[in-house]
């Protein structure tokens, strides 16, 4: 009886037992079936997140070219180390280490993370850019020993620039896309590399490449196992410029043996092709293609030299004398003159009661228009500016592209100024005194001009009228052969009447062969024709007065364009602070030289010496003061309207 | 002694159910262990040799009817306290614990044999009381689960030692223990919890459980592990990513995934499907096995049967609601599954036991 009540008591409980497992094992099926079915997607997320990383790979920019085929700017290769802050248990502790390894203060890397703490995690954090090997291999040492599995190296294809700064202002420079220009193109992303002056900046859509990306799968410690899939970066297109390195070089050797800064635009007067283009002081683009640190971007802000204004489109100066051409064009076209009307200078003339200077005490004597341009006599212009009026020469002026935008394909170009009584009205609500016109006539009293428009200017000269738009863009490979550019319509064509035209062109032809102020510009058989000019900075008055450092010396200039009677080279170089025009022509000569014997196969002349330049260092105002009988071509002495021409 | 007619009584069924649980268990362990980069590893072939032994130890098992053991089992309880003193002073160190003692190629953890000593010493002690056992015979038993137990956590090792609790309840509880007993220990069991808390867990411990409730508060830490768990479940679905495409296990985002962690990457790799296999296996192996204290021919054969089935029965609960990232991570293994020789070879004795019991119910 006992035996058969425990018997039934086990059964029972046994009974129990067996439906409290199953109801157990049932809650767990369950437990898995929200887990696997129910809440599957999201899970199978968390794991992707877990073990797929996504890198970039950086694509590279195009390659630049000159016009010849030779490479200006490419891309070397570098790595940078960045953090991935998804995998990273203590950011802390990965930066303390990652500083210690790399031998860099904590505190920049901690400041260039902060700045990236709001982007997703995922995306790295570069704290080194162009890394050097010893610390690449550091941290790759650290990466397998699982130290760091959030750090990353990555390969980044980085600008090579020419060294010495050769061309700088031309390339510009690339650098990290800011907020703004995030925002104003959605084809960039934050820790993109945009061109942010110069052709890398203009030309930033066709030169930026499409960034690849690595999809890898990666270990607990953040090891990458494999390659899931990648997505070839695409290389930006490659450009081929109109620049002619060779004549680049020419550019860069000459103003280097004069020492001087300033500005030089070289074009082919045909089809506004830029042969060559500088400015000076340059800054060293190669120094922004790894990210440039504080103090150099600093030092290069501060700098009162400012070298990152690209002088030869955002400089201002007064032209002085190679303003003349435009005043005998417009007196000739406008039938004010013929080139043989004749003017006596006596070594100043008077208008409206006041007494202007020419550069020559004794004078010129009785000279026709080749003559003038020729000896750069200030009375002829004065005379035949006053005589053709403020409104045809501003008409003129803007007509050959003085004050005016050249329309390079460069950022932030500036408008020169060609001074007109209805400028003078907008701008000082005050009417135009016939006096300033004698002093605009010798390019000075306020025109002030940026070197590209001068270059256009003696273009036009050359050209006989069409003012072409000077470009640097030449031909574009997208990857499926090189496209040629169409060549950017020229602003205007004023058909310059040959005979008006060609007594310019011999006033300009004896500047350089004759008797003129241009002769150290002379190349044997090629016609090189120009104009020397000398402008103040400073009035001279002025000038003695001020108690300053500034250098406050005349500035050079020189146009020209060779052969005189088919140009095909035209240009401007414009010596700052230096002194006297034909220092200028001298620079002048080296460039046009080398062109021509690039042209006729011969040898090209080596970078001339500070000696073979033979520049005129004497300063009239200088500590030694021993003004020259007959400097050639130096600026007025006065500036009779009493506005100095203060430009820059 | 081993009468031809005892061979026609063996449980094929439940034999071939535990069989295919080791068979599972070893491929899942070639699926987490098999590496690429380090070469084959060898972990599926030693639990296939612990396999093989464990078979052996089972038919031995078999071979001696158990009211044979349960006559020795205070000489076994003895021996196995013996033992356990020894690892406890000269036991193998690893990770800051002493629970092994090794032979040579290999090492032995006593504490997995000691839930079938104390399952057998408990069902000789209750099985020879008649009637509902009263507090006393509660005592007694606590002090003979409680003696192993001491030793084991002493190691430490708190997973195998809690083990030894559920079968003190399940022979208790079949023995005829009042429910109202029942519910006294229980509920002195929650009362002690925070007296627990406070003097006997380690920290280690306690941070453990206070993850479990709040997993992302270490998200990095001891919650990571939960955390991964879960992924790794859920993101196997249907179907499971395949065999060795796990990527949870494979790139040992979980931890010890060929031990603790082996059906959370079955749960990954197989899908909810593997899943249900695995269940409905362990759910048949315990329901047939229950089936075998029900037909038992004495007291002794139900409780032995119950004894040994309650320490694997918690653990293998207790180790998938912790796969799948629902209970706090606590070392203890899947039975049958899990990479682990000791383990492999105590528990297929235990079964052994099981199928003693059922295949002698018609012996006197």
């Amino acid at each position: 009886m006992a035996q058969h009540e425990e018997r039934r008591r086990i059964g029972i409980r046994l009974s129990v037992a067996q439906y409290l497992i199953t109801v157990l094992f049932s809650i767990l099926a369950v437990s898995f079936w929200v887990l696997q079915v129910v809440q599957h997607a999201k899970f199978e997320e968390m794991a992707e997140n877990n073990h797929q990383r996504t890198l970039p790979l950086r694509a590279p920019r195009g390659v630049v070219f000159d016009r010849n085929g030779r490479v200006l700017v490419e891309n070397r290769p570098s790595y940078s180390i960045s953090i991935v802050r998804e995998p990273t248990k203590s950011l802390d502790r990965t930066v303390r280490l990652l500083a210690a390894v790399l031998g860099v203060d904590e505190a920049q890397i901690r400041e260039t993370v902060d700045r990236h703490r709001r982007e997703p995690s995922y995306r790295p954090i570069t704290v080194v850019q162009d890394a050097t090997l010893a610390q690449v291999a550091a941290v790759t040492a650290r990466r397998l020993d699982s130290e760091l599995p959030d750090v990353v190296v990555e390969d980044v294809p980085t600008r090579q620039y020419p060294a010495d700064a050769v061309a700088a202002h031309l390339f510009g420079y690339v650098g990290e896309v800011n907020d703004a220009q995030v925002a104003g193109d959605t084809g960039l992303k934050s820790g993109d590399i945009v061109g942010q002056s110069g052709v890398e900046k203009v030309y930033n859509r066709l030169l930026m490449g499409k960034d690849g990306a690595k999809r890898v799968i990666v270990n607990s410690l953040g090891r990458e196992i494999r390659v899931l899939d990648e997505e070839h970066p695409d290389e930006g297109n490659r450009l081929q410029l109109t620049v002619d390195s060779d004549v680049q070089r020419a550019i860069e050797d000459a103003f280097n043996a004069s020492g001087f800064n300033g500005a030089a635009v070289i074009l082919d007067p045909g089809n506004g092709e830029v042969l060559g283009f500088m400015s000076r002081p340059a800054y060293d683009p190669n120094a922004f293609a790894t990210g440039i640190d504080r103090a150099t971007w600093g030092a290069l802000n501060t700098d009162e030299l400012r070298p990152l204004q690209n002088r030869a489109i955002q400089g201002l100066y007064s032209p002085g004398s190679t303003f003349k051409m435009a005043v005998a064009m417009a007196a000739l076209e406008e039938n004010v003159i013929t080139p043989d009307y004749q003017v006596r200078c006596a070594g100043s003339a008077s208008f409206f009661g006041r007494s202007f200077k020419c550069w020559k005490r004794g004078g010129h004597g009785t000279v026709d228009l080749r003559q003038a341009i020729e000896q750069s006599c200030n009375v002829y212009f004065y005379t035949i500016g006053n005589m053709t009026g403020i409104h045809k020469i501003h008409k003129w002026a803007t007509l050959l592209g003085l004050g005016e935008e050249s329309g390079i394909d460069l950022p932030n170009e500036i408008q020169g100024l060609v001074p007109s009584p209805e400028w003078k009205q907008r701008r000082f609500k005050e009417k135009w005194y016939a006096g300033e016109t004698i002093s605009v006539a010798i390019g000075q009293g306020g025109v002030s001009l940026t070197p590209v428009s001068m270059a256009v200017y003696a273009a036009t000269l050359a050209n006989g009228g069409t003012r072409i738009t000077p470009h640097l863009l030449k031909a574009v490979d997208d990857g499926n052969g090189w496209e040629a550019v169409p060549t950017p319509a020229p602003h205007s064509t004023v058909p310059l009447d040959p005979e008006k035209l060609q007594a310019i062109r011999d006033g300009l032809w004896g500047v350089v062969n004759g008797r003129g102020t241009g002769g150290r510009a002379r190349v044997a058989g090629h016609d090189v024709s120009g104009k020397t000019g000398t402008a103040q900075v400073i009035s001279n008055q002025g000038r003695l007065a001020a108690r300053t450092n500034r250098d406050l010396r005349d500035n050079g200039w020189f146009v020209f364009f060779a052969p005189r009677d088919r140009p095909e080279i035209a240009g401007v170089v414009l010596l700052e602070h230096g002194m006297h025009g034909p220092n200028a022509a001298s620079v002048a000569r080296h460039i046009i030289d080398t062109y021509f014997a690039k042209k006729e196969g011969r040898p090209l002349p080596p970078a001339p010496t500070r000696a073979e330049l033979r520049l005129d260092m004497s300063d009239p105002l200088g500590p030694k003061p021993t003004p020259r009988q007959d400097d050639p071509d130096p600026a007025p002495s006065a500036t009779p309207s009493g506005q100095n021409t203060v430009t820059n | 002694m081993f009468e031809r007619r005892l061979y026609y009584h063996i449980d094929w069924a439940l034999l071939l159910a535990i069989l295919a649980l080791c068979a599972l268990g070893v491929v899942m362990i070639y699926s987490t262990s098999a590496d690429p980069i380090r070469g084959n590893s060898r972990l599926h072939v030693t639990q296939l040799y612990a396999i093989v032994l464990g078979v052996g130890l089972m038919v031995f098992m078999l071979a001696l009817d158990y009211r044979t053991f349960a006559d020795k089992s205070h000489w076994i309880y003895v021996g196995l306290l013996a033992i356990l003193l020894y690892v406890l002073f000269f036991g193998q160190a690893q990770m800051g614990a002493r629970r092994w003692i090794s032979f040579g190629g290999f090492n032995l953890q006593p504490s997995e044999f000691a839930k079938v000593g104390v399952a057998l010493v408990l069902a000789k002690f209750f099985g020879e009381n008649r009637g509902s056992p009263g507090w006393s015979d509660l005592a007694i038993g606590g002090a003979l689960t409680a003696l192993p137990l001491a030793l084991i956590a002493k190691e430490p090792d708190l997973g195998t030692a809690v083990t030894l609790l559920p079968v003190l309840l399940a022979v208790a509880y079949l023995a005829g223990m009042r429910m109202r007993v029942l519910g006294v220990l229980a509920l002195s069991l929650v009362l002690a919890a925070p007296i627990v808390w406070k003097f006997a867990l380690k920290d280690y411990q306690k941070s453990r459980i206070s993850t479990f409730l709040d997993p992302s508060q270490d998200a990095r830490g001891a919650g990571y592990q939960q955390i991964q768990a879960r992924i790794t479940v859920g993101s196997g679905g249907v179907q499971g990513k395949g065999f060795m495409q796990g990527t949870q296990g494979q790139l040992r985002f979980l931890p010890v995934a060929h031990n603790d962690f082996i059906f959370s990457v079955l749960a990954e790799e197989q899908g909810f499907a593997g899943v249900l296999v695995a269940l409905g296996l362990y759910l048949f192996v315990i329901l047939r096995a229950l089936e075998a204290a029900r037909l038992a021919k004495d007291r002794l054969g139900s409780y032995l049967v119950l004894g040994v089935l309650a320490s694997f029965t918690f653990q293998v609960v207790y180790n998938i609601t912790m796969s799948a990232g629902l209970a706090p991570v606590k070392g203890l293994t899947l039975p049958l599954m899990s990479y682990g020789g000791s383990s492999m070879v105590a528990t297929l004795a235990a079964f052994g036991l099981v199928l003693n019991v059922r295949m002698r119910r018609f012996t006197n």
